[in-house]
């Protein structure tokens, strides 16, 4: 049984058919990038699993379970973390509260901190700070703090590098690089370098359908197999 | 009235407003009204600031507040009754007013307004002030049933205070109201409470992500709806308690009316606080309690005219929408949901 299993997944915003049959696998311990040119349909495939859109046909199954139809706080719950594409800090929220909040009820709250700071030592110094006088490098790294303190079992990444400096992009790199040995990912990433240097595996999503997948390591000599899908 | 005439009559008014046994009143008076203002704002702010539901109903729950407060008061309190018995009975009153207010508060939310959060907020607004024909209503059935006069105040709750609240008091040569001191002292414990709350605590946290991206929250494990209907009571807890503290002032009392005369102010302090800021809100409570209690002294003492005090914080409104139209500590774009 696969963590996650997508089968024939279904989304609409309103009357605007954005998922039409998407159909993916993530096993345990995996690295999975989900690449696509710009509204193909990737946040909106993370959205579904978190069910802030809800999927109008099709299963998600997370450990054999079935996520559609539950609360987004239920799939929280069940082990899914996610680090969004604007990062969605909690502006008028300290960098320490940003990071507390993201830490189960039920978990030690300094032991989530300390893991925080061990991760991103720079946030420490800031700790203090509102999140919104972070910079956007700042910013990425405490949205990835917030998602390895939530001791989560899959984490659903979008565009992790985003806007950010080449050098923040690094950061950001090694960071993911490091939680991918602690945790499953998902990921979704126009950086190609980077995506699949990460990865295991790759999906490749165009109209709201796969149209290709495969080892990462088959696309990384055969660029091309890729540019093709992903170029405008 | 010519200038001429108009003209030394404000002189000698200005006079009388400078003495410094007036400016302690007006101080004291614009006080206790900031304190009630801030009190049944800071609901109405909470409420808006996370679930994007601008609540008209809520000045009901403050009326509501006041005639159950009255209610226990009336009940319990007899004529025999010693000062100390009649303090215990209100705090036991405050008690049950918070628990009944809030938890009609929370059966509103889950009742009602969830039904409507993904629909525009005219749907909101239409049905919280239908909510308040509604409760309005009910309590004017309820209130002539019992032979009582709905419309001016409740004179046998008013006569529950202790009598050390009804003469005032001389602090230093000047003649304090000892309400107006317990309204003050009350309503900055009840602020510093709820200012506490979402400082210090892990569920006032909460509250305050969910005011800015109640997805994100959600996305966290965090059941926000839960949130919602807890902030929703809370709101309308503090909002009845306010309405308890005004049920003993004789220049409110318990009375229909109530409703539409604390929401108007209360939603005067929420704008020029800015939309969802609790800070601004009781910034604002301060700046509006003040007008009014400068105006209130004017218009009794120089110019006689009833009903321009209030109309004076509307100016304070229309002042503020003109220069800061976001309110004084609010973001341009605000609303949890």
């Amino acid at each position: 049984m696969s963590l996650l299993e997508l089968d024939g997944v279904e989304t609409y915003y309103g009357e605007s058919h954005i998922l039409e049959g998407v159909d993916l696998e993530v096993e345990e311990g995996e690295v999975v990038a989900l690449m696509g040119r710009n509204g193909v349909g990737k946040t909106t495939t993370l959205r579904s699993i978190l069910q802030l859109t809800s999927p109008r046909e099709g299963s998600i199954r997370y450990r054999g379970k079935e996520l559609v139809g539950m609360e987004t706080h239920e799939v929280a719950d069940a082990g899914v973390g996610w680090i969004p594409e604007d990062r969605r800090m909690f502006s008028q929220l300290t960098v320490e509260e940003n990071v507390r909040i993201a830490v189960p009820k039920d978990a030690d709250v300094q032991e989530g901190l300390d893991l925080a700071w061990d991760a991103f030592p720079d946030l420490e110094e800031i700790r203090d700070r509102d999140a919104g006088d972070l910079s956007g490098g700042q910013q990425q790294m405490l949205a990835i703090a917030r998602g390895l303190v939530g001791k989560n079992d899959l984490l659903l990444v979008d565009e992790p590098s985003e806007g950010l400096a080449p050098l923040i992009v690094e950061n950001v790199h090694d960071a993911l690089e490091k939680a991918a040995g602690e945790t499953t990912i998902l990921l979704v990433e126009q950086n190609l370098p980077m995506a699949l240097d990460l990865a295991d595996r790759f999906y490749v999503l165009d109209h709201g359908v796969v149209v290709d997948s495969g080892d990462a390591d088959e696309v990384s000599t055969d660029s091309e197999r890729l540019r093709r899908h992903l170029s405008a | 009235m010519t200038g001429a005439v108009l003209a030394p009559l404000l002189v000698d008014a200005l006079g009388e407003f400078l003495r410094p046994g007036t400016l302690a009143d007006v101080f004291v008076d614009g006080l206790s009204k900031a304190a009630l203002y801030a009190m049944i704002a800071s609901g109405l702010t909470l409420v808006f600031g996370l679930l994007g539901v601008l609540n008209f109903a809520h000045g009901s729950f403050t009326m509501l507040g006041a005639y159950l407060g009255g209610l226990v008061m009336v009940l319990a309190v007899g004529s025999a009754t010693g000062d100390l018995a009649r303090m215990l009975t209100f705090l036991v009153g405050v008690l049950i007013v918070f628990a009944a207010i809030g938890a009609l508060g929370g059966v509103i939310e889950v009742g009602l307004i969830r039904q409507l959060y993904d629909r525009p907020p005219i749907y909101q607004i239409l049905l919280t002030f239908g909510l308040t024909l509604v409760l309005d209503e009910l309590a004017r059935i309820i209130v002539s049933f019992y032979g009582l006069q709905p419309i001016t105040d409740w004179r046998d709750a008013l006569g529950t205070k202790p009598a050390f609240m009804v003469e005032n008091l001389n602090v230093g040569g000047l003649a304090v109201a000892p309400l107006d001191l317990f309204q003050i002292a009350f309503g900055t414990v009840t602020i510093g409470a709820i200012w506490l709350f979402l400082t210090r605590t892990r569920y006032g946290m909460v509250v305050r992500a969910g005011s800015e991206d109640d997805e994100m929250t959600a996305a966290l494990g965090i059941d926000v709806n839960r949130v919602f209907t807890t902030v929703f009571a809370l709101g309308s807890a503090v909002a009845g308690v306010a309405g308890m503290l005004l049920m003993w002032d004789p220049v409110w009392g318990a009375s229909l009316p109530l409703a539409h005369e604390t929401l108007l102010p209360a939603f005067v302090v929420v704008i020029v606080g800015g939309l969802g800021t609790f800070r601004g809100t009781v910034v604002a409570a301060g700046l509006v309690g003040m007008v009014d209690a400068t105006m209130t002294w004017w218009f009794q003492n120089a110019i006689t005219f009833t009903g321009l005090p209030e109309m004076m914080i509307f100016l304070v409104l229309v002042i503020t929408l003109i220069v800061r139209p976001q309110g004084l500590f609010g973001v341009e774009e605000v609303g949890g949901h």
